[in-house]
Formats: C-alpha cells, structure tokens, sequence
C-alpha cells in the first residue's frame, strides 16, 4: 500500500514565471531601505514586527478556535519589559538578552495562568468564559501599567534608549526582517507538528478531540503559551524600533488590531497576518495622508470600520485564504480539462 | 469464562422527570460481539455516552477491566482503552478525510506532543491512515475534506477512526446508519474482520435485526430504558416479549427497509 500516499496531496511546482516573480520581489524587499526614505523603511519595519503580533494570534484564534482578548498583555509586557529594563538598567546588548530572556518567562508564566482560568468550560459557554476572563487578564495588565507610574510613567508613556546596533533605521529593517521570517518559520513548523494537527482538530470539533483521547484544555495551554511568546517576542522587537511604551499597547484595541491582521489576511493561513497587517498598516497610513485632500480622512478609524465589515461580508476568508480557494478552484479546473 | 470487560450496575440517569436508562446491569465479555437492540428512545445512545463518559449517570456504577470509572472524563476512558464511534455524525469537518484518521492515530501511537517535528515525520501513521481508509471503502476520498462527505460516508469515517484506535472495546452506535444499502454487508463483514483478526471485544446498537443475527454472540434488548432481555439472536427473536415490544415499537420488520 505504500503508492496510497503519493496520491496525497502534493503542491504543485511553480512555473519558472511565478519564480522569477518570487526573485524580484526578494530582491526589491531586500533592497528597499537603499531606494526609498526612512518613513517607508520604518513603516515596513513595523509591518514586519507587528506581522508576528498578529500570526500569534492566528494561532489562537485561526488554529485552535480560542478567542482571546487579553493578547495585547503580551505583546505590550515584551515591550514594556524591555523598555523598563534598558531605562533602568542600561541600554546594551547583555540587557537586551537578559530582557528577552524574562519576556518570555512572563509570557509562559502569565499565559500558563491564563489559560487555567479560561479554558475551564467547554463548549458555546466556554467561549463566552474564555473570552471575558482573557479580557479580564488584559484589562489588569493594562491598569498595572496605569498604576506603577514609578516604572512606567503612566499615562504620559515611557521612552527609552535602545542598544546602539539598533538605532540605525536601515539595520533595523534588516532585523525586523529577519525577525519575521524566523519567526514565521518556528510558527510554521509548530502548526504542521503533530501538536499543531491536534490544535486544528480541537477547532474543528472540541469534544470529538476528547474522545479521540486528546486532552484538549492541555494543548489549548500549549497554544497559547507559545503565541504568548511569540507576541511578547514581537513585543521587544517593536521596543527596539519604537523606543517607546505606552499603556495603548495594552488595550483591548491593541488585541482587536491583531484580531483585524488575521482577518483582512485570511484566518487560519498564518502568512495571512503578514498580507493583513500589511494592507492595514499601508491603508492607514495613506488615508492619513489625505488629511490635505478633507479633513475626513484624520478619522482614519471610520474607514477601517466599513472595510472590516465589508471584508466580513464579502471576503470572509481574507486575502490569501480567498488566494488559496480560487487557486484550488483553478486546479481542479485544470484536472478537469 | 472470559474475563468481563465493561460492566454496569444499576445504571439509571433522569432527565428531569423521565428515566432515560433505567436501573440497567449489563456485563461485556471480552472478544465478544454483544449487540444493543431496542425501539426509538430506548436509551441505547444514552447508554453509551453512560459507558463512554460524556453523560454521567444519575445513579450506579460503571466498571471498566474492574475499576470503577464512573467518574472519570470520557479522555481518561478512552486512554484506557474504550473507543467509541456516534450516531451523528461527529468528526473534523475542515480536515481532511485522511487527516482525521490520522489524527486517531497519532492519538493512539501518543506523538501529540511533539510541537516542532513535522508531522510529516510520521510516515507510518500516514500509510497506515490510507489503509483503513482502503478498508472502509473511503481511499477515493481521502483528500477531501470530511464536511464534503455525505451522511454514510461520514458513518464510515467514523468506524475508520475508532477502529484505528484500536481500543479494547469498541462502542460502536449504529454505524450503517444512512449507509447505501449495497454497502452495509462490506461493512459488517469488516467488523467481524476485525472482531476475529484482533480479539476485539465489540458494543454494537443496530436498529436492523437481521444484520445482527449472524455477528452477535449475544443479544441485549433495551426498551423504555431497562433490559427486556439478553441472550443469543434466536433466543432473543424468539421470546414473545421481544415481538411484543417490537411490534409495539414497530421495528421487527423494518429491517429490510
């Protein structure tokens, strides 16, 4: 029986076209800080950081079927730890580490509680429980960073010095870079690994994962403490671009920021958040531009209103989901023929 | 005498005013095909989500290899070796047939836990997922994704993933159910393939009689909740309690339907 396998599905080969596409576009992101001013190469920075933001929580929400409205408390703890951490104590190399090192102890640590709270119920009211005490977890994280003016400074934020191999814009594109496609490959190996399987089995049908004999609240624990890494790990990048903390980065917006990245990109297809917060973060920026034009366009927040509905509506699997489906249907077309 | 494999004492469980199962005591032999039999709303589903954890009773005990496992989670029990398929259709709908095979391997083999090897690693488990497929009649399907599949090719999938578990006892309800009739003996015959090539101890609830006669070595026949009777097919068929519940219920002679 081994040939049964070969009749699983393969991707098809690219055409020498799509390569030589594929080529170019490597090269033109590889060289885009060299042709373009530093506005666009630190806006395309923060896309590429908070593009990892937004994959950790595809995994969540687009693999494991959890909704989670505390995300933000990761990514804004990566950041706020850093930024208390290089005030504090100084902004070198040996700090960054060590600030990496606690970040993810927290995010590990918080998420691991976390989820023993959240994941408790089962089925339609577990939902609900999941996504109100995530929401609870959020808003604490956020009121701390209110209170604790001594090391947060409030309301007013914190600004910081950053290690010196990352104030240059152009270097830091570079790593904000490879940061992403690192990232996307550890996020990509988790959610084709067995453990990844089980996550999407789990969204898919909760108690049928149980009585396949999967406990289905441990692998919940497991997703969401590695997307609480990944997002305290875009947290720090976004420190070291940003130089700056404040409490924004804890709300609830924060979190329903990366709840649009996935869906604008596709739930479910991880390189969707790169596609989403792209166009997001792109759009939002010329529509502020045609602040000139009218002054309409200063409310930004009014537009993204009506594309998030009309993409709901009308592309509800986001950019490279709707990619992925009518190339299958292209496919299977041509099989046809 | 063989070793008792799943035993239940007592067993009854209310919802609100009405006994769905009712002061029910059944013993299942090891290597032994027992069948459940019994009208609409007898309780034999509920039954089951009794034995397999996903209802908990209102009173008595469930015994499982001799230990009382009346209350542990329905994972527990399956991790001890009970495996059961369902009436409605219950799997993966966004994965695909052969993914939700595999996924009930992977379970049984343990390799969950692996969070960064592909899993794709797994070879065996994959050409072992095209096999039962095969068996199932499935094979041409197994790219497509289980939402695609209609109702009795959904009972096969089903009776693929409990039979890749390959549990101690298998719990299997109605799985022909919505079947294409021509294709109902293949699968019997595949479960008694199975009950002798293995040594599996199998709980079937079948609602045609005729199918059950030849596999069953013992018959339970469950009305209004409680045992009527038990013994072989013939006894069973023949005992004038079981016609009168039966025409009363009026299902005898649906089986060829």
């Amino acid at each position: 029986m081994p040939m049964l396998t070969n009749i699983l599905r393969k991707k098809p080969a690219l055409g020498p076209g799509m390569w030589l596409f594929l080529g170019l576009f490597a090269v033109l992101i590889l060289i885009i800080p060299h042709i373009t001013g530093l506005t666009t190469t630190t806006l395309l920075s923060r896309i590429y950081i908070l593009a990892i933001f937004g994959m950790s929580y595809d995994i969540l929400r687009g693999y494991t079927g959890i909704i989670n409205l505390g995300h933000a408390l990761f990514f804004g703890g990566g950041t706020y730890i850093a930024g208390i951490m290089f005030s504090r104590m100084g902004a070198t190399l040996d700090i960054l580490l060590l600030a990496v090192l606690v970040s993810m102890v927290f995010a590990a640590i918080v998420a691991y509680i976390m989820g023993q709270f959240a994941f408790r119920g089962s089925g339609f009211t577990g939902v609900i429980a999941c996504a109100m005490i995530t929401l609870a977890f959020g808003e604490i994280g956020r009121h701390s960073a209110e209170t604790l003016r001594e090391y947060t400074q409030g309301a007013d934020g914190l600004t910081f010095r950053v290690p010196l191999m990352f104030q240059d814009r152009v270097m830091m594109y570079y790593y904000a870079l490879l940061f992403l496609i690192a990232m996307t490959l550890i996020l990509r190996q988790f959610v084709n690994s067995p453990t990844g399987r089980v996550l999407q089995a789990i969204r898919d049908n909760d108690q049928r994962a149980k009585f396949l004999g999967y406990d289905t609240k441990k692998y919940k624990l497991i997703a969401l403490v590695i997307a609480g890494m990944a997002s305290a790990a875009a947290g720090i990048m976004f420190a070291l671009l940003t130089r700056f903390a404040n409490t924004e980065l804890l709300t609830v917006q924060s979190t329903l920021n990366a709840l649009l990245y996935t869906i604008v990109g596709g739930t479910g297809t991880l390189y969707g958040a790169i596609f989403g917060t792209a166009f997001v973060q792109l759009a939002q920026n010329y529509l502020l531009e045609l602040r000139g034009i009218h002054e309409i366009f200063s409310r930004w927040l009014l537009f993204f209103g009506a594309i998030y509905v009309l993409v709901v509506l009308y592309m509800p699997k986001g950019l490279v989901g709707t990619y992925l489906q009518l190339e299958e249907k292209w496919r299977k077309r041509k099989i046809a023929a | 005498m063989s070793e008792t494999l799943i035993e239940t004492k007592n067993l009854t469980i209310n919802f609100g005013g009405l006994k769905a199962v009712d002061d029910v005591s059944i013993s299942v032999k090891k290597g032994l095909f027992t069948t459940i039999i019994g009208p609409n709303g007898a309780g034999k589903t509920t039954l089951f989500n009794l034995i397999s954890g996903l209802l908990q009773p209102t009173e008595g005990i469930v015994y499982f290899k001799g230990a009382d496992i009346t209350s542990l989670s329905p994972m527990q029990r399956v991790a001890m070796g009970i495996g059961r398929s369902f009436q409605l259709t219950n799997v993966f709908p966004n994965l695909t047939v052969h993914e939700n095979v595999r996924l009930a391997l992977q379970s049984r083999e343990k390799t969950g836990y692996k969070i960064f090897t592909s899993y794709k690693k797994f070879p065996a488990l994959q050409e072992e997922a095209s096999a039962l497929l095969e068996q199932v009649l499935l094979d041409d399907k197994m790219n497509s994704p289980a939402s695609s599949l209609n109702h009795g090719e959904q009972r096969k999938l089903e009776l693929a993933m409990v039979l890749a578990m390959k549990p101690d006892v298998l719990l299997l309800d109605e799985p022909t159910a919505g079947m294409a009739l021509e294709e109902v003996p293949a699968m019997f015959e595949l479960l008694e393939k199975t009950k002798k090539e293995q040594q599996n101890t199998i709980l079937l609830i079948e609602h045609k009689m005729d199918l059950v006669t030849k596999l069953s070595d013992t018959v339970i026949v469950l009305v209004n909740g409680s045992v009527l009777t038990e013994g072989t097919a013939a006894e069973v068929s023949e005992n004038p309690d079981v016609l009168k519940a039966y025409l009363g219920g009026g299902i005898l002679n649906e089986s060829t339907a």
